[in-house]
């Protein structure tokens, strides 16, 4: 620094009493404190009223679900931070489990080169994405939901409406081995969260992800290459749907034609947006976007546990999701007043 | 209970607080009809929450306000309306999209637009542009295309439009929010003469500023608030600008402790030649090291284009721009940045700050890549680079994890200052350093404008403030039609000779209202 002004007069002194519940007050500023506290009354609620849901084969199941929609919200969130948003993620993977599975059984590949190749089309895919929203200026609402349509119709050609078995037994150790009783899905979900918490938290680019998707034009003039950013969010998020393609064949077995991942990219929206990530983009942190997919998982399998018909699941989530919102909307409007 | 007469509004023991906090208490305040009330005050002072209140936006915590004879139902901007109150906002509520013309009658009909169903329900596409350019022709703006979206056109036209639309109310009391910030000197010229208008119509006209020189030219009457006291109530007589200033800030006195501007000459850091880009040049100019150098010019003769050309964040057409004499041809300006370049804009909330992030977020952005190691942020390293940055600028806050939104303007802009000056630049182009920043908070920033002026920094100020260019600056280049059409040494510095040679290369004469309102 080299320069200094003269003692600043000190007159706008801070109007708020200090101390006294300034830590409630951070507590209720922290956005993400509404979703985490919602997933242990929820868990301890449904753990106590059905000793079988805390029971460890419940949890393993719930692991593997965890891990398919948490890699896909993971993906969604870093675009949705951006500014933007991916409608593809959930057809993305449907469509990745269908490659894996016909480069593998039907083009004979080894499964390693199968998966390599899903993921590099993925990322492809993604790039497009990131261009035609960078260069050309598209919506990424429109041009994602292209991908979301050719994907799926991609998955309905390649199969014709029949399933692919005879997968090659690597996709079954990725998706259905156990690590100390942990199942291995769940540990990489937790290791590619990690890794996004890192970039977001602790990465200049990670910052100017934030910026970018915060205030576009002065992220550009503080002299931040934006347009970098949100091509590789998109590739990123593109690739995580394949990743989470994997786990899914893995569990499944088959490369099932019926619709695997439709719909997917609704949940996780909904997990983002639970989790505190402004849809209007550069705000939302990691530990939010989890807890919001675990609390998502929470009801999804309990209402399971409860027995509840699962024709009342969407109305149940969907209230879950109108909650959310309504909750960040009132805390965004107090957090806004005080200042 | 005050008749209509000549109150046109009054206000009552109205009060303002947020929690414990007292923004606004304000005994007694009438403003008379044929009246133009100034109101002056530092940023805080509670300006705003006193237009808020009569315009019904904010509701008073205690407290009656009375327009026309009528009381105001408290937190109802439709029914402020309604009685005759019109706002010209600093920010300006139009709808981008729509055209000039839609939005000048947002929200009511043309006039001469029939009273049956049909057309009480068709939109009437000729009334509207009719009225639409009568409004515009009544305020003095021409060359603006109705039919054109608002979007399309620059601030300082919107903000003529703006004042245009709360003309077209035909209100009784007119509230100005810092109407000219954005102006020109011909432009703001106008908007002073409208309210002057406005008055002798019978109109009251509540005139917030913060250039004083207006305050002074326009007001009957100027009302200093401090700390959402109403503490001084002068004549235009006593309105000295001392006095005003003494009133908004209490004891001390912001201007008189500037050390005149230095004139140390050394190397040329910026050497532009024949610089064109869309709506600009050619260009040729030179900033030498620990020169301030000031960019004066009407609105839309390419101020900002120059600076924004220069920075890469324009595309450039043709010309050469030398940096320490090497060449510099920054396509982004993250170019620009890397090359020792920082740009303070025009616009603080949309091209500066990231408004809902924490204040250090804010003042290590240009910074962020220098402050990592290998690309990793490390907590403690960027807190205390951001604590340094906002102690060294004297940036006033509660903490650094604060939305920087959550500060007053002169604070927010000290911080982009921040920003910036922690990049060390070798050239820092400055777009309205002071737009919206109260007077002390301006002594602050021209402070620090010279102080990195001493020490090497070349600087490039574009301001529609002549005073303030003439108070800092060691060197005046004057635009019009994005040319340089003066380059004044600090011994030639005159308001008049700037001003006509502003105006001098247009058609009209420098005095006349012709500076247009070109995109």
């Amino acid at each position: 620094m080299n320069t200094r002004t003269a003692a600043a007069p000190a007159k706008e002194a801070a109007p708020e009493g200090n101390g006294r519940g300034s830590v409630v007050r951070r507590l209720l500023e922290t956005p993400e404190v509404g979703v985490v506290a919602a997933c242990v009354v929820v868990f301890v609620a449904l753990a106590l009223d059905k000793s079988s849901f805390a029971g460890a084969v419940n949890l393993q199941g719930m692991g593997f679900d965890l891990a398919q929609y948490g890699l896909i919200a993971i993906g969604e969130s870093l675009v949705i931070l951006t500014g933007g948003i991916d409608l593809s993620v959930g057809a993305l993977l449907g469509t990745s489990v269908i490659l894996m599975s016909w480069f593998n059984v039907r083009a004979g590949m080894p499964p390693v080169l199968a998966i390599l190749l899903t993921l590099v089309i993925a990322g492809l895919v993604g790039m497009v994405h990131g261009l035609a929203v960078t260069r050309l200026k598209m919506a990424p609402f429109v041009v994602t939901l292209v991908t979301y349509t050719v994907a799926q119709g991609v998955t309905l050609a390649i199969t014709s409406g029949t399933s692919i078995t005879g997968i090659g037994g690597t996709f079954g150790d990725l998706g259905q081995t156990y690590v100390a009783q942990i199942p291995l899905p769940l540990i990489l979900f937790v290791v590619v969260a990690v890794i996004a918490w890192f970039f977001l938290e602790r990465t200049y680019a990670g910052r100017q992800v934030y910026a970018v998707g915060g205030n576009p034009e002065a992220a550009r003039l503080a002299g931040i290459r934006g347009d970098r950013r949100i091509v590789s969010m998109y590739v990123t998020s593109s690739l995580l749907s394949a990743f989470a393609g994997i786990m899914v064949l893995g569990r499944m077995g088959v490369g099932s034609a019926s619709g695997v991942g439709v719909g997917w990219e609704l949940s996780a929206i909904a997990a983002a947006v639970i989790g505190g990530v402004s849809l209007v983009g550069g705000q939302g942190r990691i530990l939010g976007i989890v807890a919001g997919t675990v609390l998502l998982e929470l009801i999804n399998n309990g209402l399971t546990t409860l027995q509840i018909n699962s024709n009342y699941t969407n109305i149940v989530l969907g209230c879950v999701l109108g909650l959310a919102i309504t909750a960040d909307r009132l805390r965004a409007r107090s957090v806004a007043r005080r200042s | 209970m005050a008749g209509g007469g000549d109150v046109a509004a009054c206000l009552r023991d109205v009060t303002k607080s947020y929690g414990p906090v007292k923004v606004l208490d304000i005994p007694r305040l009438d403003l008379e009809r044929g009246q133009i009330v100034a109101v002056v005050g530092e940023n805080g002072a509670g300006k705003s929450t006193l237009m808020g209140v009569l315009s019904g936006t904010v509701t008073p915590t205690t407290g009656t306000i009375e327009v026309a004879g009528q009381q105001l139902v408290p937190g109802r901007p439709d029914h402020a309306q309604e009685l005759g109150v019109a706002m010209v906002a600093q920010e300006f509520p139009l709808v981008g999209q729509l055209s000039v013309a839609e939005n000048l009658l947002l929200g009511r009909r043309p006039e001469s637009s029939g009273t049956t169903l049909l057309s009480r329900t068709v939109f009437d596409r000729r009334g509207t542009r009719a009225e639409a350019k009568a409004l515009l022709a009544e305020v003095g703006v021409t060359q603006v295309d109705v039919d054109r979206p608002v979007e399309r056109y620059p601030v300082p036209v919107r903000q003529m439009i703006e004042i245009a639309k709360a003309w077209g109310h035909h209100p009784v009391v007119l509230i100005l929010d810092e109407p000219t910030s954005s102006l020109g000197p011909v432009e703001a010229e106008r908007v002073l003469a409208l309210a002057r208008r406005h008055a002798a119509a019978g109109g009251a006209v509540l005139f917030i500023g913060h250039r004083l020189d207006e305050v002074q030219a326009v007001a009957d009457r100027v009302v200093v608030l401090r700390s959402g006291a109403l503490v001084a109530d002068l004549t235009p007589a006593e309105a000295t600008e001392e006095r005003m200033i003494r009133e908004m800030v209490g004891s001390e006195l912001a201007r008189a402790d500037l050390a005149p501007p230095s004139t140390v000459e050394r190397t040329t850091t910026l050497s532009v030649r024949g610089l064109t880009a869309d709506g600009l040049g050619p260009v040729d100019l030179d900033v030498r090291a620990g020169e301030i150098v000031g960019v004066a010019g009407l609105m839309g003769s390419g101020r900002s284009r120059l600076l924004h050309t220069v920075m890469g964040a324009q595309p450039r057409t043709g010309g050469e721009v030398l940096l320490d004499g090497a060449v510099f041809h920054p396509r982004h300006p993250a170019d620009a940045v890397a090359a020792g370049v920082g740009l303070v804009p025009e616009d603080r909330k949309v091209q500066s700050l990231l408004p809902a992030h924490s204040v250090r977020w804010n003042v290590t952005l240009a910074t962020l890549r220098r402050i990592s190691r290998h690309g990793v942020l490390r907590p403690r390293a960027d807190k205390e680079h951001a604590a340094g940055i906002v102690a060294d600028l004297g940036v006033r806050l509660r903490t650094q994890e604060q939305p920087i939104s959550a500060l007053s303007g002169g604070n927010q802009q000290k911080a982009v200052f921040g920003r910036w000056l922690a990049a060390e630049p070798r050239l820092l182009l400055l777009d309205e350093p002071t737009r919206g920043v109260d007077v002390g908070a301006k002594a602050e920033i021209y402070a620090l404008i010279d102080a990195a002026a001493q020490d090497g920094l070349a600087v490039l100020v574009a301001s529609s403030e002549l005073e303030e260019l003439l108070w800092i600056c060691h060197r005046i280049v004057v635009m019009a039609g994005g040319r340089v059409v003066a380059d004044l040494p600090r011994a030639e510095f005159g308001k008049e000779k700037i001003m006509s040679a502003a105006a001098g290369s247009r058609t009209g004469a420098g005095t006349g209202p012709e500076g247009k309102a070109s995109a």
